[in-house]
């Protein structure tokens, strides 16, 4: 099926049109119709990653768009691509399912399944996509369709401005991605993947003339941009947490499982193409990323909230991965979160729909009300604070070992993480499963079967997906790089020890301050209470912008219009009102007399006469 | 065989009447006939040349002249009549309107 790997984003996208142009017909059904569509999608990648497992990879050189050198349209289909194709449709179809549920009865409900389809469109051609001007153009389908999501009850003030904090501030990292696609393009003349990677080494040792850059350098910095702001890396990931006011399917589809990997699968595809210098960049943004999420998770009492910083704090840990050669690792845990955070946003929308309440203190003792959806998210929870067995523990254990080969800061920051995270989910989950039932949960029960079984599903996946590790997982994905990587070190027994004991150090922490209560959490508030205040805050990073953006932009804005109206209007207003001036004297010699104007044909005829005559004498 | 200086001098004084005519007088009927003057005076010079030089061709300018004098005059004594018909006058001191 790698041939018609080109049909997996087609069908999501008839049913993009179908919806729309039909969906007033189909009312309720509109889920049916792109659930249908995506069970395509799914059929033809399942059947195209057993192709990639059965050893075959290739893709086609496509169609060409526009008709000029390097732009073709075409698929790549390697193991990097099966790995996102696998993650997108299957937990995308998961989650389609999921939204019948959820949705349900929303007046939106066609457009909810519009926009969704045509995210999936663009997401899947993105992972398939051969150059990077393609990838740009799904990159930015994604961005739209995000928007779209997170604004999707748009009748709410705070919704209407999350949507457009998440657009504009992914934008500053896709401005960096395009400057990023110009620089390849202006060095390399090409934007297709395979040459890229064959002609990179040549580009290694040339330099761009910034900041004592190679082009290589400069331009895979570039790309990492835009990973930033689509994988909400540190400083962009202020977005993310606001984009929770979508629906949580969205939440749990575009903002943990698949769109928010974008970047990280960007860095990923583009791996040929980063050097020393930048792989740095990549790490310890990666690391700070994951820290400073990890320590907000810990304050908020929103119940996605806590979530989303968890997944800012996650994709750091890939972008760490990766940024230290840890390809497969990054990889590994990219697949096994998709599992396990889509697993933890669904339970979280369940636990909303069952108790009406986005506040975690509001909830509480929801075990006993809504047992699927608390089994579900304690696989997910005990997955992500990377604990044997489940998946989370080998994916990030993975991760933990390549950071110790590499450099000591960055595994301290590394360690503390994945103490913390530890901490907060299990913080998430004894607040709302355990503990007395609060007023709300009194009345909660059990969300219906279309909400439970992608549960049940995702939590399956989230525990066992870990042990692909033992069927060569890693030597399989390294293959889609042109170049085996340099093996990583490190010492596994200590490392996997290690981490084993800070994860359940957390939980422990966790256990004893928010189920057994022993130690109340408000005598650390108080004790550290500046500190408190500043992560509450999210380290004033939003004032920061805001500020930023008040000041110093609307500041240089209105310098721009004064000279736009000073100099600019200026020049163009002074040239008429001179042009008006010279007339008012000029058109006098227009009087309308036809014997003036005979007059000055003869004047005229005359003086050319006498030149002459005077060039004759003078000759 | 009269002089050739003797018709030029001829075409000079017709051409001159002709364009003093023309500047002068703020009847529209005297302007075109002034007009007729200054074209019939360039004949004379063409006529004059080609005999002078025994080329034929000053002949067949003059007689596409007449033929253009005649078209002009019917175009411009119709356009008199209808400013006349338009305006009541045919005083070109008067016809200002294309003024500034």
């Amino acid at each position: 099926m790698l041939e018609y790997a080109w049909l997996i984003p087609l069908f999501p996208l008839v049913a993009f049109a179908v919806i729309l142009l039909f969906g007033h017909r189909f009312k309720e059904q509109c889920g049916y119709v792109a659930i249908a569509f995506l069970t395509l999608s799914l059929v033809v990648s399942l059947l195209t990653v057993v192709d990639v497992l059965g050893g075959r990879t290739g893709g086609s050189p496509g169609i060409s768009w526009i008709n000029a050198e390097g732009f073709r349209f075409g698929t790549m289909i390697d193991q990097l691509s099966a790995l996102m194709l696998f993650a997108v449709s299957l937990v995308g179809f998961l989650i389609f399912i999921y939204s019948l549920g959820y949705m349900h009865g929303d007046e939106g409900i066609q457009r909810y399944f519009a926009e969704i389809s045509l995210f999936i469109a663009s997401m899947l051609g993105l992972v398939i996509s051969n150059n990077l001007l393609f990838t740009f153009i799904c990159w930015e389908l994604v961005g739209l369709c995000s928007y779209l999501l997170i604004g999707f009850w748009y009748s709410k003030p705070s919704a209407a401005s999350a949507a457009k904090k998440a657009f504009l501030v992914t934008r500053v990292g896709d401005m960096a991605f395009l400057l990023g696609i110009f620089v390849l393009y202006a060095y390399f003349g090409t934007l297709d993947y395979n040459e890229l990677f064959e002609r990179a080494p040549e580009f290694a040792k040339v330099g761009s003339g910034i900041l004592g850059m190679s082009v290589l350098t400069l331009a895979s910095l570039l790309l990492f941009g835009g990973a930033v702001g689509k994988s909400a890396q540190f400083p962009l990931h202020v977005w993310l947490p606001d984009a929770m006011e979508g629906p949580t399917t969205v939440s749990a589809l575009i903002h943990a499982a698949t769109m928010v990997k974008a970047g990280v699968f960007l860095v990923a595809r583009t791996y040929p193409l980063f050097t020393p210098a930048s792989f740095l960049v990549v790490a310890y943004i990666g690391g700070i990323t994951a820290l400073i999420a990890a320590l907000m998770a810990l304050v908020m009492v929103d119940i996605k909230r806590v979530v989303a910083y968890s997944t800012i704090s996650s994709l750091g840990y890939m972008t760490l991965a990766l940024g230290v050669g840890g390809y497969a690792a990054g990889l590994f845990y990219l697949l096994t979160h998709s599992f396990f955070k889509a697993l933890l946003f669904l339970a979280a929308g369940s636990a909303i729909h069952g108790v009406h309440s986005m506040d975690i203190r509001e909830m509480g003792g929801l075990l006993k009300k809504m047992p699927i959806t608390g089994y579900t998210a304690l696989v997910g929870a005990w997955a992500l604070s990377g604990l044997p067995p489940l998946s989370g523990f080998w994916s990030k254990d993975e991760i933990l070992v390549a950071v110790s080969a590499r450099d000591p800061v960055l595994f301290a920051m590394a360690m503390v993480t994945a103490f913390l995270t530890a901490t907060f989910i299990f913080r998430w989950f004894f607040t709302i499963f355990t503990g007395e039932e609060s007023e709300r949960s009194a009345h909660a029960h059990e969300s219906p079967a279309t909400m439970t079984a992608p549960l049940v599903v995702l939590a399956i996946g989230a525990a066992f997906l870990g042990f692909l590790k033992f069927f060569g997982f890693e030597e399989w994905i390294v293959r889609a790089l042109p170049e085996e990587p340099m093996a990583i070190g490190g010492d596994h027994a200590m490392v996997m020890q290690l981490s084993i004991l800070i994860a359940a150090l957390g939980i422990a922490t966790a256990y004893i301050i928010y189920n057994r209560k022993a130690v109340s959490s408000e005598l650390f508030v108080r004790n550290l209470r500046p500190l408190h205040t500043f992560i509450v805050n999210k380290y004033y990073m939003d004032h920061l912008y805001i500020a930023l953006a008040e000041r110093v932009v609307a500041g240089f804005s209105y310098l721009m219009e004064r000279f736009d109206m000073l100099v600019v209007d200026g020049i163009v207003n002074g040239v008429g009102r001179l042009f008006i001036k010279v007339s008012e004297v000029v058109r006098r010699v227009q009087t309308g007399l036809v014997q003036d104007y005979a007059s000055a044909v003869l004047l005229g005829a005359s003086i050319l006469l006498i030149i002459l005559k005077l060039k004759e004498v003078l000759a | 065989m009269i002089p050739l200086v003797y018709y030029l001098e001829l075409s000079v004084l017709v051409f001159g009447i002709g364009l003093y005519g023309v500047l002068t007088t703020r009847n529209g009927i005297k302007v075109l006939m002034g007009i007729e003057l200054m074209l019939n005076a360039a004949n004379i010079n063409f006529v004059a040349f080609s005999r002078y030089l025994a080329d034929a061709s000053g002949q067949v300018f003059a007689t596409f002249i007449i033929t253009l004098a005649a078209a002009e005059a019917a175009v411009g004594l119709a356009l008199f009549l209808a400013i006349y018909r338009a305006r009541g006058t045919v005083d070109v001191g008067e016809l200002q309107s294309m003024r500034w």
